[in-house]
């Protein structure tokens, strides 16, 4: 606490215009300045897991399995009653359903007020990041956001504002027929991140971060949305036209992935904290 | 943002399909969509893409709806119909060898390539149409029944969307005001400064919304028993709607799974009705129930448009009235003004 | 009956040995308007919140809450839910769902009633509070005001019997907070909802209440009718006589006798018997502030013209303005006219399309960037949250200035060592202390200070503010205003735009009216309030006969106490 004189002076002389040209003095080069808010503790663990016991809760491998029985299922009908045909309609139903396993958990777990809203608000967010930079095309923060939800509030949550997301932003920027395709496949993202941090094999570690980033992008989103684009165009799936469309979808894949890395290496610190904070402070830590 | 701006007044300013009950938009969608997926009947097709194109433009406007077609899914049907006999090489009709890779392009193949992307295109189209119809606030009402608590979320994620939006410009003017802006200096700056804005909207947002649940919370939410409101009634003109679209989805099911749209591409053209090569479709419905098939789903696609035009013409008729009441009474008064005069 | 009753309460947050309630005794009568009025951090927010066990703070608590003759804690969620409403101070915050109609149904989907039910009460609710004309609309096309009152709605749709209302005028325009406490009061009277209210702006709500309890340090330390603690005044504390109507401060600080003036009408009528009782009081009085003689300009717009799309109307029309060096101008008006739009303009971050800005007499386009803020101009958004970066308050600060590395950079160009700087202007805002906690955990006015203190490191001349009363209470105001003073006195411009006029009225010594894009009239702010019959303070409106010149309460127990 300063006096009142004291004050007065710190105000005079902080307020002066500098004697010298700030010019004359070495202004720091720009390359040096760190892009990052925190410290960054000595074994790159950005966060620690709260719960030490590595489980992923019982609903959770319910979903799972059950997406796991379903999924084949229904594709083993779809071949005995389309003959092989129709893969468009079967797929879309396939896909579906494997969303189902999910929300019907959720639903049937009855969740707090303060688990919606954070669902809520976390997919708002990713829509909002969404649009504020639709100005570059697959420049998007969408897949690094909800791989940090998943760490941060289980594979669950991840899936949720994963599907979320998209299902949203769709429903401003336009539904087709690749709505389901895209939530799912971000869906998976957020849930694989979630179960793999829990089981300790995915480190909040920034460079175990963008590997994932990187390789969830790569794999799983291009790998259920290109075949995708060619069921949407073709009905069926060849050789020939799957090889074709994975070469000439990389590049576009290789952005968004690349984008996902720059997104992840530098926001996975801020948002993780701010996450963590969320979650201490009004006692929302998954059971 | 125009567009969610639009999608607000929709309520008001819309046609007569989109004022049914959501439950019937929705079904009705579906119908249409799953039934144009379904089919590679051409005439399918033609008669759900007129339907389509016809909505279009009742919703959009027959310049936007035909440069969108013209301009962005032509191109892309074309491609997709060119590309097909790249890949397939199936078929009895050969027209062409390609020596690199020692195949044939086949008339088979580019005809069902043809079919592919108009399926595609009919899809697109009545997405187009979807899209206006199936506000977020229906699409959040039909699911509030079945997965309450997503359709919940969905619905405080739709409210927290234009508001963050709103507040990123806030953030973005305060940053701008202290001399960080994302348009100055450098790159890494820029990233910089774009990321911090995100920062901060985060925090905002995350920090802001617990009292939001507790909002939620005081105001009951975790009761048992939790209801799903509407302001969706499901009027008289509803159920006579529904029971006319139930019946015509009916006859048309009922005739397709008869074969009355049978197609087939591979190896040889087949089509329910036609003679394609001197051979015809190996199933196919009696010629009464597919001329029912093609009327009821003609009817069928073209129900919303049917629709507005008779509830125009309904409208007309009763303003007529109306006007034709006020022009008798000014002429009259100001036949005795003239009279007193 | 009693609705509520307090018995002994006590209640400390979990690491912390202090208590926030320290045998707190409370009784609230049915069907009664209560107002629990006391300093920030006095503890009334808690204890409203303890009135609701889903609301509740985690912490050790002591005692009992009795609800119409039962213990809270044993009173379950859904009779809670139901019959006790809470609106709380922020309009956006509350509102869960997107549609106007979905709010209101909300805590009657959660209660499980069925459609038709919910449909009578949700028309019922729209029509009372003329919601009908916005029903479809989404909630974010809604003003503030709008927002607040379909906040209320929807806990009234519930038909509560206990209504609680947590400062919930702090974040509106006047214009919408008297429209919304109006709406309080009509509740209580025509359905007799129990009501229990804090508030800052007590000046509209106090003479209607029935009881009025006054809080310090976790208890209640007063207890009466408005008139009784009016009266009792004398020996209360000073951040409590700051939020007090200005004819209860005008009475106390004069230690007036008879009954207390409450509203603007009383109080004339009590003057005018004071003045009679005391014929040496001199009535022929000028101005009581000077003008301050300052002419040479730092700002300078010309003719400015601005519109945000190139088809929508004129927000800022023809506007001419100037701005002296080292003074403090303020201006005024109502919602929505362009007050806003100007600062953003000034402050570069909208461009004008027809006119000319001129900053020390250079054209404003001509600046570069990091000249202009780096060290020229300092601009004080309405919400402070807006620009909060870090985790604690003291990185928050040093963010600003480049980070902690002791180097000249963009932002910070002075030879002072920056940990210097920040000590220096941590106590100019009064952030001692505060510096390890997280921005958020700052209370209003003290996130308020953070923004100044940040915008202030980056050492501007002139610093331009956007409502920075807004949501405080008289002591922050106090607080700001001499902070405000102390920069004024060291050759910093200050230009406001702000709806507090008492405010205005203490600490500016140049006001403008803007109205429809465009400055009306302007003056030194004496002359201003002076010639103003409706757009004045509450202590002119009641002092004018007298004394015209006296603008704020001060001024007025000043001419009072002249004759003594």
């Amino acid at each position: 606490m300063l006096t009142e004189r004291e004050l007065d002076h710190f105000l005079d002389s902080f307020l002066a215009i500098p004697g010298e040209e700030p010019a004359s003095r070495e202004i720091s080069s720009e390359a040096e300045e760190n892009l990052e808010e925190y410290q960054l503790p000595t074994d790159g663990l950005i966060i620690r897991q709260i719960e030490k016991d590595g489980k992923v809760g019982r609903r959770t491998w319910f979903a799972l399995v059950l997406m796991l029985l379903i999924v084949p299922a229904l594709l083993y009908l779809s071949v005995r009653i389309f003959h092989g045909k129709k893969y468009m309609i079967s797929s879309l139903i396939v896909v579906f359903a494997a969303m189902l396993p999910f929300f019907m958990v959720f639903e049937g777990r009855k969740p707090k007020a303060r688990e919606i809203m954070v669902i809520a608000v976390l997919a708002a967010l990713g829509v909002a990041g969404r649009a504020a930079f639709f100005m570059v095309p697959s420049f998007k923060p969408v897949a690094a956001f909800v791989i940090l939800t998943g760490i941060s509030f289980g594979g669950e949550a991840g899936f949720l504002v994963g599907c979320l997301i998209m299902l949203i932003s769709n429903m401003f920027m336009g539904q087709g027929p690749w709505t389901p395709w895209q939530m799912f496949s971000f869906g998976i993202i957020g849930f694989f991140a979630g179960i793999l941090y829990k089981k300790g094999i995915l480190k909040a570690r920034k460079a175990d971060l963008c590997i994932y980033g990187f390789l969830s992008v790569v794999l799983i989103y291009g790998g259920i949305m290109n075949p995708a684009s060619i069921l949407m165009a073709y009905g069926h799936i060849t050789k020939e036209s799957l090889l074709a469309f994975y070469i000439s979808g990389l590049p576009v894949d290789l952005v968004h992935a690349a984008s996902t890395v720059v997104f992840l290496c530098i926001m996975s610190r801020p948002l993780l904290t701010k996450l963590e904070r969320i979650k201490a402070k009004y006692g929302l830590i998954q059971r | 943002m125009k567009k969610t701006e639009r999608k607000a007044e929709t309520f008001e300013a819309s046609d007569t399909f989109s004022r049914c009950h959501p439950m019937l938009n929705f079904f009705y969608f579906a119908v249409v969509l799953i039934f144009t997926m379904f089919s590679q009947h051409p005439l399918i097709l033609a008669v759900s893409y007129a339907g389509a194109v016809s909505y279009g433009i009742l919703l959009n406007g027959a310049g936007k709806t035909l440069r969108q077609s013209c301009f962005f899914t032509l191109p892309a049907l074309l491609i997709v119909a060119l590309l097909n006999p790249m890949f397939n090489h199936y078929g009895v009709t050969m027209l062409y060898y390609i020596e690199s890779s020692g195949n044939w392009v086949t008339l088979e193949a580019l005809i069902y390539g043809v079919v592919l992307g108009t399926v595609m295109f009919v899809v697109i189209q009545w997405f187009s149409c979807y899209n206006q119809v199936m506000t977020s606030d229906k699409f959040v009402y039909l699911f509030g029944r079945i997965i309450p608590a997503l359709s919940l979320v969905l619905s405080m994620a739709l409210r927290f969307v234009p508001e963050f939006l709103h507040q990123l410009k806030v953030i973005r003017n305060g940053q701008k005001g202290m001399g960080r802006d994302v348009s100055e200096g450098n790159l890494f700056r820029r990233i910089r400064y774009g990321l911090n804005i995100l920062s901060i909207l985060i925090t905002w947002a995350l920090e802001n919304a617990i009292e939001t649940s507790d909002s939620m919370k005081s105001r009951g939410y975790g009761l048992p028993e939790r209801t799903a409101f509407s302001i969706y009634r499901f009027t008289n003109r509803d159920k006579i709607l529904g029971t006319v679209m139930a019946f015509l989805s009916m006859i048309f099911t009922v005739g397709i799974a008869k074969g009355a749209a049978y197609a087939s591409y591979n190896p040889r053209i087949l089509l329910a009705g036609f003679t394609i090569q001197g051979r015809t479709s190996p199933v196919s419905a009696g010629s009464l129930l597919t001329a029912a098939t093609y009327l009821c789903y003609g009817l069928f696609c073209f129900l919303p448009v049917i629709l507005e035009l008779t509830e125009q013409i309904h409208l007309k008729n009763s303003r007529k009235h109306a006007g034709a009441d006020i022009g008798m009474t000014y002429r009259r008064i100001y036949e005795e003004l003239e009279q007193e005069g | 009956m009693n609705i509520v009753e307090i018995c002994d309460f006590c209640f400390a947050y979990p690491d912390s040995s202090k208590r926030v309630l320290d045998h707190t005794k409370l009784k609230i009568k049915e069907g009664t308007l209560n107002i629990i009025c006391g300093r920030s951090g006095c503890g009334k927010s808690t204890l409203l919140r303890h009135l609701k066990s889903a609301l509740a703070p985690y912490g050790k608590t002591q005692g009992e809450i009795l609800y119409k003759g039962k213990s809270l804690a044993e009173t379950d969620h859904r009779t809670q839910s139901q019959e006790i409403g809470f609106v709380m101070q922020d309009p956006d915050n509350q509102i869960v769902t997107d549609k106007v109609w979905h709010e209101l149904a909300f805590g009657l989907e959660s209660l499980g009633y069925d459609s038709e039910t919910i449909r009578l009460r949700v028309a019922e609710m729209a029509s009372y509070f003329g919601i009908h004309q916005w029903f479809y609309k989404n909630v974010s096309e809604l003003s503030g005001g709008q927002k607040q009152l379909l906040n209320l709605a929807a806990v009234m749709a519930m038909h509560p019997s206990l209504l609680i209302l947590d400062e919930p005028t702090s974040q509106l325009d006047p214009i919408a907070a008297s429209d919304f406490l109006e709406t309080v009061k009509k509740i209580n009277r025509d359905i007799g909802t129990t009501v229990i209210l804090t508030e800052h702006r007590l000046q509209e709500i106090l003479p209607y209440a029935d009881q009025v309890y006054v809080m310090a340090d976790g208890r209640i330390q007063m207890q009466g009718t408005p008139g009784e603690v009016g009266a009792g005044l004398h020996d209360a504390d000073k951040g409590m006589f700051l939020s007090m109507p200005v004819p209860v401060q005008i009475f106390s600080a004069v230690e007036g006798t008879g009954e207390c003036p409450l509203t603007v009408s009383q109080g004339r009528k009590w003057l005018g018997e004071y003045v009679k009782d005391h014929p040496q009081i001199p009535t022929d009085i000028k101005k009581t502030k000077a003008a301050s003689g300052l002419t040479e300009p730092a700002i300078q717009a010309k003719d400015l013209w601005f519109r945000y799309e190139k088809d929508s109307q004129d927000v800022v029309r023809d506007l001419s303005l100037q701005i002296n060096k080292g003074e403090f101008y303020a201006l005024v008006g109502g919602n929505g006219t362009g007050k806003s739009t100007t600062l953003s303009l000034l402050s570069r971050v909208n461009q004008p399309y027809r006119g000319r800005i001129r900053l020390y007499g250079r054209d404003l386009r001509s600046y570069k960037d990091k000249e202009l803020y780096f060290g020229c101009l300092g601009v004080l958004p309405q919400n402070p949250q807006s620009i909060f970066l870090k985790k604690t308050v003291l990185e928050d600060l040093y963010s600003v200035i480049g980070g902690k590395k002791e180097r000249m950079s963009l932002e910070y160009q002075s030879q002072m060592k920056k940990e210097k700087a920040i000590e220096g202007m941590v106590s100019l805002t009064k952030l001692e202390g505060l510096l390890e906690r997280h921005p958020y955990d700052l209370s209003g006015g003290e996130q308020q200070r953070l923004a100044l203190a940040k915008v202030l490191l980056l050492r501007p001349k002139i610093l331009l503010m956007d409502e920075p009363t807004k949501g405080m209470d008289g002591e922050y105001k106090e607080e700001l205003g001499k902070i405000l003073k102390k920069l004024q006195s060291h050759g910093m411009t200050i230009f406001m735009i702000s709806h507090d006029i008492e405010f205005v009225a203490e600490y500016a010594d140049r006001v403008g009216l803007f109205f429809e894009g465009n400055i009306v009239t302007e003056n030194d702010v004496n002359s201003f309030f002076a010639g103003n019959n409706f757009y004045t303070t509450a202590a002119n409106r009641m002092a004018r006969q007298y004394f015209p010149y006296a603008i704020t309460g001060k001024d007025v127990v000043a001419c009072l106490q002249n004759g003594n």
